[in-house]
């Protein structure tokens, strides 16, 4: 089932990447111990380049990795939430898919990566990703709380700060126009997720995200995966958009190439 | 008794909705020779961008009709006074507007009334929400270089509220909206010395009222000097530790490009497999006193590059002044070089407004395409 799934999550969503997908994966998994965790001057964590000012992409296990599918069995899903998983695991009609920015851990899972850029004498981070939206996530770390009423986006707003070697970062302000994970899990405005980014070594970074969203959940619950440092690689120019058709799978048919919104009947 | 609009006759409040017509190729899609009067209740409000769409069942001869009112972007009527609850459904609406073009039930709207009583009053902020400051000294980085955004003792922010938003020769004036729909078709040979195809084509673009744009169409990155053309705005993200700038633009699909200053060599168009003509192109910069320069090439064409719809090809090659002249005031000009569509290079310049203390607005032109 998963490998099924798995294959056909390829096809569907990142066909035009199986050259990167053949590439990813632990570097250096059978060569020389990896180097340790590069540090800053001021001795903290650094999730760029050994040497100052190098810098470098984290990519995704390869997709079908076992263990980081989600664990459904252990997801305490609201009774219309696991319905709607239920058929979007049928159909897959993955927002990501038609270029929409989809934050969370879904961000991290793009097969060309993501780049973190932190800045500390700005105390912020941004978050860069290839492919997909070609977008940025900023990640406060001044200190500040969040805003009272966020206007709901893709990416949600995000603060962020150090516990020793961990970054985290926490979000809320989500829309529900993406899915967070690969496969579709659901969740409200009212999502609020916490990532934990831990860099085990040079090459290595553990990432855990601990979901809560009381509108489709009724507990909390993680998932976790790591992601894999390419220090040869630059962020590119990738446009999603550039010849994406799967515009028909949304709102109907040829209609949608003159954007007509007229088609939508509610009681 | 003295007379009553008919506005004024149902008591309700009324949403006035000035120039928002300006956004987008939206006489492309709305015939603004077709004035349309609906009234109905409200079924859906789809706050989304880049338009915002109110959704109103609409009783007909026995039947229930349901029409699309499209309105601005919810980032534009934040501004002007609205939020995701002003309207809800059920609400009673009435709306006057344009008509689509192609005959289906959707309009424009230009006012709506809401029938659920309360008198409030919202228009259109046309205008900066922030007031023009005295001038405050450009922030500096600690070694005294200027800064293009943050700085440790600055705000973060970022900037907007262009001067001109559309692409014309310096020195000449046309009247055009804001964006770039040339009042007379005839003043098209002015906005830059064209070759004659390109004239041609730019008069085609302007006759169909812009709605072949590619970023209306499908959502195409704003390249060229388009970024810095919309209220959307863009952050500049000065990375000095790797030598590099990050543009991070608030239009279209809220992208990201990079201008390097590591003194890498410009490689201008490259058409090999990996590194095909770009949307952004290839930037690398350097600062030349308290002004950064930036050489820009290797355009693909699959896009316009300002509003208004002038041509280009993959020759464009573009060269950007960015002026930090205080605080508040970023200066931008621009050459345009592109001999396969212009008779000569060109220059053009405006500034644009810091906005200190907000994140740039998360908009997603994606967002409710398909």
């Amino acid at each position: 089932m998963i490998s099924q799934r798995a294959i056909a999550i390829l096809i569907l969503i990142t066909a035009p990447c199986s050259l990167v997908l053949a590439q990813q994966g632990p570097a250096n998994a059978e060569q020389a111990a990896p180097l340790p965790t590069p540090r800053t001057a001021a001795g903290r964590v650094s999730l760029r380049g050994t040497v100052p000012g190098t810098n470098g992409i984290w990519l995704p296990p390869p997709v079908g990795t076992p263990g980081t599918g989600t664990p459904v069995e252990e997801i305490p899903f609201q009774p219309w939430a696991k319905a709607l998983y239920e058929e979007r695991v049928i159909l897959r009609l993955e927002p990501h898919a038609r270029c929409k920015a989809s934050g969370a851990a879904r961000q991290f899972l793009t097969p060309y990566g993501v780049e973190f850029v932190e800045i500390p004498e700005l105390s912020s981070l941004y978050i860069l990703d290839i492919g997909g939206p070609h977008s940025f996530r900023t990640v406060h770390m001044d200190g500040r709380t969040h805003p009272a009423n966020p206007s709901p986006s893709n990416y949600g707003h995000s603060i962020g700060w150090w516990e020793g070697d961990t970054l985290v970062v926490d979000t809320v302000g989500y829309n529900e126009d993406f899915w967070f994970d690969r496969y579709g899990l659901p969740h409200t405005e009212s999502l609020q997720t916490v990532e934990r980014f831990v860099r085990v070594n040079h090459d290595v970074m553990e990432y855990e995200l601990t979901v809560e969203d009381p509108g489709a959940y009724t507990g909390q619950f993680t998932m976790a995966f790591e992601l894999y440092f390419r220090s040869d690689e630059e962020l590119f120019e990738y446009v999603c958009q550039q010849s994406n058709f799967a515009d028909e799978l949304m709102v109907g048919t040829e209609q949608t190439r003159t954007i007509d919104r007229s088609t939508r009947i509610v009681p | 008794m003295k007379f009553r609009s008919p506005v004024l006759v149902t008591s309700l409040a009324l949403i006035a909705y000035g120039n928002a017509i300006a956004h987008h190729p939206i006489l492309g899609k709305f015939d603004d020779g077709a004035r349309v009067h609906i009234e109905g209740i409200v079924s859906y409000v789809d706050w989304r961008n880049p338009h915002a769409h109110v959704f109103v069942n609409v009783a007909e001869a026995g039947e229930t009709l349901n029409w699309a009112v499209e309105l601005g972007s919810p980032l534009t009527l934040e501004a002007s006074g609205w939020s995701r609850e002003t309207l809800l459904p059920g609400d009673t609406i009435v709306v006057d507007g344009l008509r689509a073009r192609d005959g289906s039930r959707q309009v424009w709207g230009e006012t709506v009334t809401k029938g659920a009583g309360g008198a409030r009053l919202f228009a259109l902020q046309t205008t900066p929400r922030i007031s023009p400051a005295a001038s405050r000294p450009t922030p500096r980085w600690p070694d005294g270089s200027p800064a293009l955004g943050a700085t440790p003792d600055s705000s973060s922010g970022y900037w907007s509220y262009p001067s001109k938003t559309a692409l014309v020769e310096d020195g000449v004036e046309v009247a055009m909206n804001a964006y770039g729909l040339l009042e007379t078709l005839d003043d098209a040979e002015r906005v830059a010395p064209f070759k004659p195809w390109a004239l041609a084509l730019y008069r085609h673009r302007q006759q169909r009222q812009l709605r072949d744009d590619p970023m209306y169409l499908h959502c195409k990155p704003p390249g060229g000097v388009r970024q810095y053309q919309s209220d959307f705005g863009f952050q500049l993200i000065e990375d000095r530790e790797s030598e590099r700038i990050f543009v991070l633009i608030g239009s279209g699909n809220r992208n990201f490009r990079i201008i390097y200053l590591d003194g890498r060599e410009q490689v201008g168009l490259v058409t090999g497999d990996d590194d095909n003509p770009l949307y952004y192109g290839r930037s690398v910069g350097r600062w030349e006193g308290e002004t950064l320069e930036v050489d820009t090439r290797g355009f693909n064409e699959d896009f316009w590059f300002t509003e208004g719809g002038l041509p280009h090809t993959s020759q464009l090659r573009l060269t950007e002044r960015f002026t930090r002249t205080s605080l508040d005031t970023l200066e931008y000009a621009v050459t345009v070089n592109d001999p396969g569509a212009y008779t000569r290079s060109w220059s053009a310049s405006w500034t644009l407004r810091w906005v200190g203390n907000e994140d740039l607005p998360a908009h997603f032109c994606q967002h409710n395409r398909s």
